[in-house]
C-alpha cells in the first residue's frame, strides 16, 4: 500500500516563497488561505545572527487528530495516506481546526477576492472548488499526482528543497533521504505520525 | 466541448525569460508550470512567475488608448486621462514625431527595461534617427560598474560563479543563487546543489539577506566599503602569502607589460605595441613576440629606450602594500583577523596550478570565486571597487577555469560572438554578446568630442552604461549643452520609483514636451504621459528574443537555449503589440524600409552570420512573419516560428570549448587599466568646458578604494544612519508589489515591507518593533514605513527592500506599501562614480519622526 509523504530540506530552503505562490495558483486558494507557507524567524544576536526559513503545510498524519475530531466524517484519510476534506459533508464546526496541532487548516468564513472589483476570471473558475462555510487545507495536489505530476509546491521549488513520494517504498527518493539524512517528523511525541519529514 | 490546453511560452516577471507552460481551460489561464525542457529554469518557476496569473487579470490594467487632458504635469498630479480611439492616438503621435524628426530626430529618446523587445526597439530608434542608446531606468544600480568590469575583464555582459565545481564562494553585496539577480531559477538550484556538495559560502552584506542566512559565514559590513576589504585581501595574497597564479598572469593578462613612470605602457617605437621583458634573453620584446620568460615582478627596474620601467604586476604588488587588514578593518568594521583568514581560505581554496580532466580534456581548476553585484560597487568610486574584487578573481587564475568566476560567455554558440583583439592585445567582446561593448571606443574619438545628445558619452568615456547620463541630461540639458529632448518613448520602466530622487525626476519628465507610454498600468511614470497605448500582458503577446545574453546564455548548466514567447490568451480590450505599433509608426512616418534594414542588422549582430534571405526592405512584416524570418535566419530553416510554437525551447549542449573557452583564446585581459589615463584626460577636458568637477582618483590605472560621501560623513551627528536597499526573491521589481499574491505574502512577511533597524540602535533611539518611522536623507526627501527591530542588520544601517512605496492610484494594491528607497538618493556629480557612472546607492539619513505603535 502506498503512503504519500513529503520531505522538506531545511538546508536547501531559503525562503523564496515559490511554493507558497505555486500552491495559491494550483489550488486557487482565496485571500488569507495558505495551504503552503514558509515561516521565517531571526535567531541569535548580532553579528552572530541569522534567519531561519521553515516551510509548513498539512502533515497528512497517519493518525490525524482532525479526522478524529470531525463529527460528520467529512475528514477522511485515503488509502494512500492523503487526508481529505469532503466539503459536502463539512458543517463548518471548526473542531478539526482546534484539533490540528500544526495549524494547517483554514475556515472559509465568506467569499473573498483579491481585487475589490470582484473575482477575476481565474478566481471565478478556481473558487468553484471551495465552499464557503467549510474547512480547507492542503490535499497534496491530488489532481496533479493522479496525472503523475508532483504537487505544485514541489514542482515549483527553485532550490529543490521539497521531495514527494511513497514513504512505504524503501527505495523511493523520499525514503532514502529520510534514511540517509535522518529526517524527522514535527513533534513525533504527539503521536500523529506525520507524513512530512524535515531534513536539517 | 471543454477546452483544456497547455501552451509553451516564456515568463516576463523579471528580465530573464524562463520557459513556462501555461494551462488554459475554457479561455482562462489557470496555472503556470515551469517548462522542464527550458535550460533557463529546468521546470522551476519562482513566486513572481507563479503570481503572474493575478497580473494577467488585474482589473486596474488599461485596455484602451488614453489621452492626457490635464496639461499640468508633476509628481502626484492627476493626468486626467480620457479614453480615445487608436486612430486618434496614432494621429497625435505621428504628427508629433514627424515634426521632431524634421527638426532634430535626436530629440527623441527611448526608455525601457524590456529585455525581450530591446533589439526591435533599438532598430526602430536607429532607423528613426533618435538619440542612440536606450535609457535603462535602473541601470545605474545594477549595470554601470558591473558591465564595465565584465566587458573589460571577461569579454561578456555579466558574471556568475561556476557552481558545478566551486568550493569557496564569496558573495559581495548580492544574492546570486538565492532567487534574485539574473537567471534566479537555475542559479538557485545550482547554489543549493553546491552548498550541499560542501562549497563554503561567505556573504558580505550589511544585512543578513536570504543568501547570508544560508551562508557558512555572514560578514556584516559598513555600506560602501567592500572595496577596502578587497584591497586588503589583495595585499594578503600578493604580499603576505604570495598566493597568485603566476602562469595565468604571465600568459592571460597584461601583468608583464612594462609601465613608464607616467603610468603609460612602454611601447615599441615602430609598432607602438606594449613591451614586456623577457628574462631569458634579458631584453624587452613586444607583448606578442616569442617570449621565453615573462617578467612580472621583482624590485629590479628595467631601462627601455632610456626610460625606467617596471612590469604592471610588480606595480600592483607595491601599490596594495599600504592596505593592511587593520586599516581595512577600521573602514569596513570587519575584524582584521577575519579579513586575513578569508583571504587565506580563498587563496588556498583556489588550488593554483591544479588542473581537472573533464570528458578527457584537461582544464585549469580554480574552485574559488567571488561574485559581486550592486551592493559592492554602486557607490561613488565604486568602479574601482568592482575592479578590485575582480582582480581577486584574476590573480588566482579564476577566469573561465573550472570552479572559478565566469563571464556569461565570450565565444557564443559555434563561436558566433568570438572575442576580438582590442587595443594592445587585450580581449574585447564580440558584437553578439549583448549591446555594443564599446569599452575602448573612446580611444578613437576625435580630440574635441563633446556631448551632443542625452547619452552624454564624453562625460563618462570609460563606462558602458548610459543610464545615469540620461538622468543627468534630462534634468539639466543646458548644463551639458545638449538640446532639450522633446519626445520620450517609454514602456516597462517606472523611473519615478526605480530612478533616483523622485522629486527631481519629476522635474525632468515635466520638461519633455511629449511622452508616449506603452503601458499595462498607470504607474508613477505613466502619469507623465501625453498618450498611453495599452500593451498586452506577457501571456497575450509574442517575442522572439533575438539572442540577448539573458536568453541564449543558460550558462549554469552548460547548455545553450533559445525560446519563444507566444500568446496564451487573446489581448484584453484594444491592446496591441509594441512591435506592431513601431511598425505602423515607421510606415506612417515613411521609414519602413530603413526599419526593415535595421532589423536585419540586429539579427546579424545577434550572431546569425548565415547567408539566408532575411527581411526584404520593401515588404511589410507582421509580428509572426518577422519572428519566422528571424527564427529561420538564426536557427536554420527547420526551426521557424511553427517549430518554436510547438516545442518552446531549442537546446544545445555546450562544447567544452564553449564552456571553458579561455584555453582557446590567445588574448589578454587587463589587471592594469592603462586606458583609464586617456579616459581621464577626455573626462577632464569635457568637464572643464562644462564646469563639472572630476576626481582624478577614479581614472588611475591601478585599482584603489576611496570612501563615498556617505562614508566620509559617517560621523555626522545629524544624519547618523546609512540607508540601504536589498532585493527579496518575491519582492524585487516595481511591478511586484501591485501583484495581490506577492503583496499578500509581503504583508505577512516579518520584514520585507518594513524598515529594518538593528536592535541596539533601536533601543538607543527608543524605537520599538512596530513603530512607524519617517526618515529624511541628505537630499531632503523623506520616506516612511513601519519598523522591524532586528539582529540581522549592521548597527549603522537602516534596511529597505524591493521597489516599494508606490503612491499612484493606478496601482491600488501597491499604493502605500513599504518604504520608497530610491527617492532618498541624491542625483549629482558628488554621488556619481566618474569611472562607471554608477549612482551611489547608499546615503545618510536621519529619523525625523517616530510614530509609536499604539498611537497608530
Amino acid at each position: 500500500m502506498k503512503r504519500y509523504g513529503m520531505v522538506l530540506d531545511l538546508k536547501r530552503c531559503f525562503g523564496c516563497l515559490s511554493c507558497v505562490i505555486a500552491c495559491k495558483a494550483e489550488n486557487a486558494t482565496p485571500p488569507q488561505v495558505f495551504w503552503a507557507q514558509v515561516k521565517e524567524e531571526e535567531v541569535g544576536k548580532y553579528p552572530a545572527a541569522t534567519r531561519i526559513f521553515f516551510p509548513i503545510l498539512c502533515n497528512h498524519c497517519n493518525e490525524p487528530p482532525c479526522r478524529d475530531a470531525c463529527p460528520t466524517g467529512a475528514t477522511t484519510k485515503r488509502d494512500d495516506g492523503i487526508v481529505m476534506v469532503d466539503y459536502d459533508k463539512c458543517i463548518g464546526c471548526k473542531a478539526c481546526i482546534g484539533a490540528c496541532p500544526y495549524g494547517a487548516r483554514y475556515f472559509l468564513d465568506k467569499e473573498r477576492y483579491y481585487y475589490p472589483e470582484g473575482p477575476t476570471p481565474f478566481e471565478k473558475v478556481g473558487y468553484k472548488r471551495h465552499q464557503v462555510g467549510t474547512t480547507t487545507k492542503c490535499n497534496f495536489c491530488t489532481d496533479r499526482i493522479s496525472e503523475g505530476k508532483e504537487p505544485a509546491c514541489v514542482d515549483a521549488c527553485i532550490a529543490k528543497a521539497r521531495y514527494f513520494g511513497d514513504l512505504n517504498e524503501l527505495e523511493s527518493e523520499v525514503s532514502k533521504l529520510i534514511r540517509e539524512r535522518n529526517g524527522v517528523q514535527l513533534h513525533p511525541e504527539w503521536e500523529t505520525d506525520p507524513s512530512l519529514y524535515y531534513l536539517y | 466541448m471543454k477546452e483544456d490546453v497547455w501552451i509553451k511560452t516564456a515568463c516576463d516577471q523579471c528580465y530573464v525569460p524562463c520557459g513556462v507552460i501555461a494551462h488554459r481551460v475554457d479561455g482562462v489561464v489557470v496555472k503556470i508550470d515551469g517548462d522542464p525542457t527550458s535550460p533557463q529554469n529546468f521546470g522551476k518557476v519562482c513566486a513572481k512567475g507563479q503570481a503572474a496569473i493575478m497580473g494577467l487579470y488585474n482589473p486596474n490594467h488599461i485596455e484602451k488608448p488614453l489621452k492626457r487632458t490635464n496639461p499640468k504635469k508633476g509628481l502626484g498630479v492627476d493626468p486626467k486621462f480620457v479614453e480615445i480611439s487608436w486612430d486618434e492616438a496614432m494621429d497625435i503621435i505621428v504628427e508629433k514625431l514627424r515634426k521632431v524628426r524634421e527638426d532634430d530626430p535626436k530629440k527623441v529618446i527611448m526608455s525601457t527595461f524590456d529585455m525581450s523587445l530591446i533589439y526591435e526597439a533599438m532598430a526602430w530608434l536607429v532607423a528613426f534617427g533618435g538619440c542612440p542608446g536606450v535609457w535603462m531606468t535602473a541601470g545605474f544600480f545594477c549595470g554601470a560598474a558591473l558591465h564595465q568590469y565584465t566587458y573589460l575583464t571577461n569579454a561578456s555582459f555579466h558574471t556568475f560563479p561556476d557552481l558545478e565545481y566551486c568550493n569557496y564562494l564569496i558573495l559581495v553585496g548580492n544574492g546570486h543563487g538565492f532567487g534574485v539577480g539574473s537567471k534566479p531559477n537555475i542559479s538557485s538550484q545550482c547554489m543549493a546543489d553546491a552548498r550541499m556538495r560542501g562549497m563554503k559560502l561567505v556573504v558580505i552584506d550589511p544585512m543578513c539577506s536570504h543568501a547570508a542566512a544560508k551562508a557558512n559565514e555572514w560578514l556584516p559590513i559598513r555600506p560602501g566599503t567592500d572595496g577596502a576589504m578587497a584591497m586588503a585581501m589583495l595585499n594578503v595574497l600578493l604580499n603576505e602569502l604570495g598566493i597568485y597564479d603566476r602562469e595565468f598572469l604571465k600568459m592571460k593578462t597584461n601583468a608583464p607589460y612594462l609601465i613608464r613612470p607616467d603610468g603609460h605602457y612602454v611601447r615599441d617605437k615602430e609598432t607602438k605595441k606594449p613591451l614586456v621583458w623577457d628574462a631569458a634573453e634579458d631584453k624587452a620584446k613586444t607583448h606578442d613576440a616569442d617570449v621565453k620568460d615573462y617578467v612580472i615582478e621583482g624590485e629590479k627596474k628595467y631601462i627601455v629606450d632610456g626610460v625606467e620601467c617596471k612590469p604592471a604586476f610588480q606595480l600592483l604588488k607595491e601599490h596594495v602594500q599600504e592596505w593592511t587588514c587593520e586599516k581595512a578593518s577600521e573602514i569596513t568594521t570587519i575584524p582584521a583577523e577575519t579579513i586575513r583568514r578569508i583571504a587565506r581560505e580563498y587563496g588556498e581554496a583556489a588550488r593554483i596550478g591544479s588542473t581537472i580532466v573533464i570528458d578527457g580534456e584537461e582544464f585549469p581548476y580554480r574552485p574559488a570565486a567571488n561574485n559581486q553585484y550592486r551592493g559592492a560597487y554602486t557607490h561613488k568610486h565604486g568602479g574601482q571597487s568592482a575592479l578590485t574584487w575582480q582582480l581577486l578573481n584574476l590573480i588566482i587564475g579564476g577566469l573561465y577555469a573550472a570552479g572559478s568566476h565566469q563571464g556569461l560567455n565570450p565565444v557564443g554558440p559555434d563561436n558566433a560572438w568570438e572575442p576580438q583583439e582590442g587595443p594592445d592585445g587585450l580581449m574585447v567582446a564580440g558584437s553578439g554578446v549583448m549591446l555594443p561593448p564599446r569599452m575602448y571606443e573612446f580611444l578613437e574619438w576625435e580630440e574635441d568630442k563633446m556631448p551632443d545628445s542625452a547619452d552624454l558619452m564624453p562625460l563618462f568615456p570609460a563606462t558602458w552604461s548610459l543610464t545615469t547620463q540620461f538622468h543627468l541630461a534630462l534634468r539639466n540639458p543646458e548644463k551639458y549643452k545638449i538640446p532639450q529632448p522633446e519626445v520620450l518613448v517609454h514602456w516597462r520602466s517606472n523611473v519615478m520609483i526605480t530612478g533616483v530622487d523622485a522629486v527631481d525626476t519629476a522635474e525632468a519628465l515635466k520638461k519633455i514636451s511629449f511622452q508616449l507610454s506603452f503601458a499595462l498600468e498607470i504607474d508613477e511614470t505613466v502619469e507623465f504621459a501625453d498618450i498611453v497605448l495599452p500593451e498586452p500582458y506577457y501571456l497575450e503577446k509574442s517575442d522572439i528574443f533575438i539572442p540577448t545574453c539573458y536568453v541564449a546564455h543558460s550558462s549554469d548548466k552548460g547548455l545553450w537555449g533559445w525560446g519563444i514567447r507566444q500568446p496564451v490568451v487573446k489581448p484584453r480590450g484594444e491592446r496591441k503589440e509594441i512591435y506592431d505599433i513601431f511598425y505602423e509608426l515607421s510606415e506612417k512616418l515613411g521609414f519602413r524600409e530603413d526599419y526593415n534594414m535595421m532589423l536585419n542588422v540586429m539579427l546579424e549582430a545577434a550572431g546569425g552570420r548565415k547567408p539566408l534571405p532575411r527581411l526584404d526592405p520593401g515588404k511589410k512584416y507582421t509580428r509572426e512573419e518577422f519572428m519566422d524570418v528571424g527564427f529561420k535566419y538564426l536557427y536554420g530553416p527547420d526551426h521557424g516560428l511553427a517549430w518554436f510554437k510547438q516545442n518552446g525551447w531549442l537546446v544545445k549542449k555546450r562544447t567544452l570549448k564553449e564552456k571553458y573557452p579561455l584555453k582557446f583564446i590567445n588574448l589578454r585581459v587587463p589587471i592594469y587599466f592603462e586606458h583609464f589615463l586617456r579616459a581621464g584626460e577626455i573626462a577632464r577636458r569635457v568637464r572643464g568646458k562644462l564646469g563639472i568637477p572630476l576626481d582624478d582618483f577614479d581614472f588611475q590605472p591601478l585599482v584603489g578604494w576611496k570612501g563615498c560621501p556617505a562614508y566620509e560623513n559617517r560621523n555626522d551627528p545629524v544624519y547618523d544612519l546609512y540607508v540601504i536597499n536589498y532585493t527579496s526573491p518575491f519582492q524585487q521589481y516595481s511591478i511586484s508589489p501591485e501583484n495581490p499574491w506577492l503583496n499578500e505574502v509581503s504583508e505577512m512577511h516579518p520584514s520585507v515591507y518594513k524598515i529594518l533597524i538593528n536592535a541596539e540602535t533601536a533601543a538607543r533611539k527608543r524605537i520599538e518593533d512596530g513603530d512607524t518611522i519617517e526618515i529624511e536623507s541628505t537630499n531632503g526627501n523623506r520616506s516612511k514605513a513601519q519598523v522591524k527591530v532586528s539582529q540581522c542588520i549592521h548597527p549603522e544601517v537602516l534596511g529597505t527592500g524591493g521597489a516599494l512605496g508606490s503612491w499612484c492610484k493606478g496601482k491600488p494594491v501597491a499604493k502605500g506599501k513599504g518604504p520608497l528607497f530610491n527617492t532618498l538618493l541624491p542625483m549629482d556629480h558628488d554621488h556619481i562614480d566618474d569611472l562607471s557612472a554608477a549612482v551611489d546607492a547608499c546615503v545618510r539619513v536621519k529619523i525625523v519622526n517616530v510614530i509609536k505603535k499604539e498611537k497608530e
